[in-house]
């Protein structure tokens, strides 16, 4: 195991290090798809430097990213790149170290579903080889974008989650929670996930639920406003927050990007923004609660879900955010047999990616294309990674549907039955 | 014809002239203005065949300039649309300012100079202030110095502080000012004579606040020029009440004169035209009652006789070069000195207080991930 991840480490290393050597670093770093005003690297030395002139970086609409970020990147900033690699690679050895899977819970006569170890020694190596190789996290690499440092804590969190550290688990949340505001989502497959482990059954009239609850709510409110007091000693202000948050919240820059709201919001009237403004933020938060209840008993397929979720809707998304949840796809390999729309799915998105570049060139460039086909190509992206999602999500359901009831179902007669959802 | 006409309009004039001074009268009279030549500039603004009486007012005027001796080379004629070969116009190559037919204003030698759609702002200003491009030929141009008496007589649709130019723009009162104050700057005139007749003409002579202009227009702020008589054979009205009293005015001057402005400024009371003439006259030097219509009017040109010979025989003596002193820069930058200097740069440095406490809350969270008991290895 270690010999293949270590040959899986050279190799992207070597890649990212030819990348960044290459011509190519000034034209990712620019693409809209990759970079978005939150994460830009072009911001944050533009903010450094406007701390060095003795102006406050969160004075105008130039930076975005949290104090700490500053504090990171104050020293490393001559070492960038460096920086952003070990992030990398830091995270996927992270999620390696996670992947000790639980053992099935199922001893049913379902053999074929069930897994055996040995299909489950590779997925660790596997999601290592989805997320280091991954075209889209390396373009994200290659233009310095501080989501791969989001992705790396969120990573982070996961590992401790897993580890069942609730402490650390809280406060990497909290870290993330700090950065963007969308990760406060996954406190409910955190908390879920622990409480499985350690055997607090998850029922609101069982006092020791609650009990459990307040005491990760504690420890990830505390260490939230630790580090949000902590950032304000750094600058001595709150500028950061309205910058920060503020513009995550209120989405005021309208650069085309590969998420939803900038379309939308360009031709919004201003009577209308405040309430569309609210519908959009609240879908991200709105699938935590059913999502929870349904799959309270898988929440690591909960933690998934949300993840995906939070990149799909978040107000900046970035090809970064979309390669954290495509690396877990080979942790639910055995899913594959349930999967509908698969071959679709990749088309499109296979095709969507090499659309973007294409029509943001014919459109800004040439002229002869307009904000419709680039939006058209969005859109498209984002409904391939809904019903990726989506079909992932019925593959799981199914799988369990199948380890309750048997794999070959059977009609009353005999026959042979077919699933349906409905 | 009619250059004949002139002409010998002219040498009356002088032998007027020469008669007077063998008489040694009027002497003054020669001298009282200081201008050796004449220009016109006359603009018509309106296009359409319902404002054709636009158009026949500044025929008119030009007939009576041309009449008058100032010689095409030296009017600027701006017409915005073509009245006489209309196809609305049941008499082609004419344009009346009598009903009945009785004065064809447009005759067989109007030379047109700005035409149809080449009559804008730009071009009129352009015009006045001289600032055309090295292409424009010498007949669009006003050619005018510091000696020229300029005449210029504006006639189309206005309103308060505007004048509409072919449907589509405007000159404004203070547009018109400036353009004024830039020739007087320049010294493109010596003395002007501003005629407008649109309705509430008198708000475009408000904004002047150059010397020796004088102005007079058709009507009032609030009022309205009103147009004279309608032909119904051609169908629309000929000319404007107050353009039509000027020419009858006019067609009772010749070269030789002595009618003045205060004259000029009777011309249709309210009885005639319906709307009260307005005049400026407080940025004219001169006196109004000393000044001649045909100082504006006509060209008529001034001959300074003089018993006196003068010698030219005597050589003229240079002027000596005097000593100039040589030219010194002024103190410069010190570049030298300052590209050597390296900038010194303030680096920002997180402050202590934060170091210490991001620093402490990492050490007590990995005691607590890893047990105390890592400590006995450090101390």
């Amino acid at each position: 195991m270690a010999a293949p991840l270590t040959l899986l480490l050279i190799v992207a290393v070597s890649i990212r290090l030819f990348l960044f050597r290459s011509s190519l670093v000034g034209l990712i770093a620019e693409r809209v798809e990759v970079v978005s005003p939150l994460n830009a690297w072009k911001r944050v030395i533009e903010g450094l430097a406007l701390l060095d002139l003795g102006v406050s970086p969160y004075s105008g609409d130039v930076f975005h990213e949290t104090p700490l970020i500053i504090y990171l990147f104050h020293f490393v900033v001559d070492y960038a790149e460096i920086t952003f690699m070990c992030s990398v690679e830091s995270i996927e050895i992270f999620f390696c170290k996670s992947l000790e899977l639980e053992a099935d819970r199922y001893p049913m006569d379902c053999l074929e579903l069930v897994r055996s170890p040995k299909q489950m020694y590779y997925i660790p190596l596997k999601v290592a080889m989805f997320y280091l190789l991954n075209p889209f996290t390396i373009l994200s690499c290659v233009a310095k974008s501080t989501c791969g440092l989001n992705n790396a804590v969120l990573a982070l969190f996961f590992l401790f989650t897993i580890k069942k550290n609730t402490l650390l688990s809280a406060i990497f949340l909290a870290l993330a929670t700090y950065q963007s505001i969308y990760p406060i989502t996954l406190c409910a497959p955190a908390m879920l996930y622990v409480m499985q482990r350690q055997y607090i059954p998850v029922n609101y009239r069982w006092a020791s639920f609650w009990w459990f609850v307040a005491q990760y709510l504690f420890m990830y409110l505390g260490s939230l406003s630790v580090i949000v007091f902590l950032s304000f000693f750094l600058l001595g202000s709150w500028d950061y927050v309205p910058s920060v948050y503020g513009f995550i919240l209120s989405v005021p820059d309208l650069t085309p990007n590969i998420g939803l709201f900038w379309y939308f919001f360009a031709e919004m009237f201003e009577h209308f923004r405040l309430f569309f403004l609210c519908v959009f933020q609240i879908n991200i938060f709105f699938y935590t609660i059913p999502l929870s209840i349904k799959l309270k008993d898988q929440p690591v397929f909960l933690m998934f879900m949300q993840l995906a979720v939070i990149s799909i809707f978040k107000s900046y998304p970035t090809v970064g955010d979309l390669a954290l949840y495509l690396a877990f796809l080979p942790v639910w390999s055995h899913l594959h047999r349930f999967l509908r729309n698969i071959f679709l799915v990749t088309c499109v998105l296979i095709a969507c990616s090499a659309l973007f570049p294409v029509l943001w060139h014919l459109w800004i460039y040439a002229g002869s294309a307009n904000s419709n086909f680039y939006y058209a190509i969005t859109l498209l992206f984002n409904v391939a990674q809904i019903l990726l999602v989506s079909d992932y999500f019925y593959a799981f359901l199914r799988r369990e549907h199948h380890l309750t009831y048997g794999l070959y179902l059977k009609k009353k007669d005999g026959s042979e039955a077919t699933l349906v959802l409905k | 014809m009619l250059a004949n006409l002139v002409l010998s309009f002219n040498c009356t004039y002088l032998a007027v002239l020469l008669s007077f001074i063998r008489f040694n009268k009027h002497v003054g009279n020669f001298f009282s203005s200081q201008h050796t030549n004449n220009w016109a500039v006359l603009v018509c603004t309106s296009r359409f065949w319902f404002n054709y009486r636009h158009v026949a007012n500044t025929l008119s005027v030009y007939r009576s300039v041309k009449r008058l001796g100032i010689p095409d080379s030296h009017i600027v004629l701006m017409l915005a649309d073509d009245m006489a070969c209309n196809h609305r116009n049941p008499k082609p190559a004419t344009v009346f300012s009598h009903k009945n037919m009785e004065l064809n204003v447009y005759g067989d030698d109007v030379e047109v100079d700005y035409r149809g759609y080449e009559v804008t702002v730009e071009n009129f200003l352009r015009v006045l202030t001289g600032r055309l491009p090295p292409s424009t030929p010498r007949s669009k141009r006003l050619l005018s110095d510091d000696r020229s008496n300029i005449l210029i007589y504006l006639t189309g649709h206005g309103g308060n502080g505007f004048l509409k130019f072919q449907d589509s723009e405007e000159i404004s009162n203070v547009e018109l000012a400036d353009a004024f104050e830039q020739m007087w700057q320049k010294r493109r005139y010596n003395e002007l004579l501003f005629i407008i007749d649109t309705c509430q003409g008198a708000s475009m002579y408000e904004r002047f606040y150059s010397p020796n202009l004088m102005a007079l227009a058709s009507s009032q702020v609030g009022e309205d020029s009103l147009s004279h008589q309608p032909d119904l054979a051609i169908g629309v009205h000929l000319m404007d009440r107050y353009t039509f009293y000027l020419l009858e005015f006019l067609e009772d001057i010749h070269p030789a004169s002595k009618t003045n402005m205060n004259d000029l400024f009777k011309v249709c009371p309210k009885s005639q035209c319906v709307s009260t003439p307005g005049h400026r006259t407080d940025l004219f030097l001169r006196d109004p009652g000393s000044v001649l219509i045909t100082d504006f009017f006509g060209s008529v040109r001034k001959v300074e006789l003089t018993t006196d010979a003068i010698n030219l025989t005597e050589p003229i003596t240079p002027v000596e070069d005097q000593e100039k002193e040589p030219y010194s820069y002024v103190d410069q930058l010190p570049v030298s000195e300052i590209i050597h200097q390296k900038p010194k740069q303030k680096d920002w440095h997180p402050p202590d207080g934060f170091i210490l406490g991001l620093w402490t809350l990492i050490i007590l969270v990995f005691f607590r991930t890893y047990g105390v008991k890592h400590l006995k290895h450090i101390f």
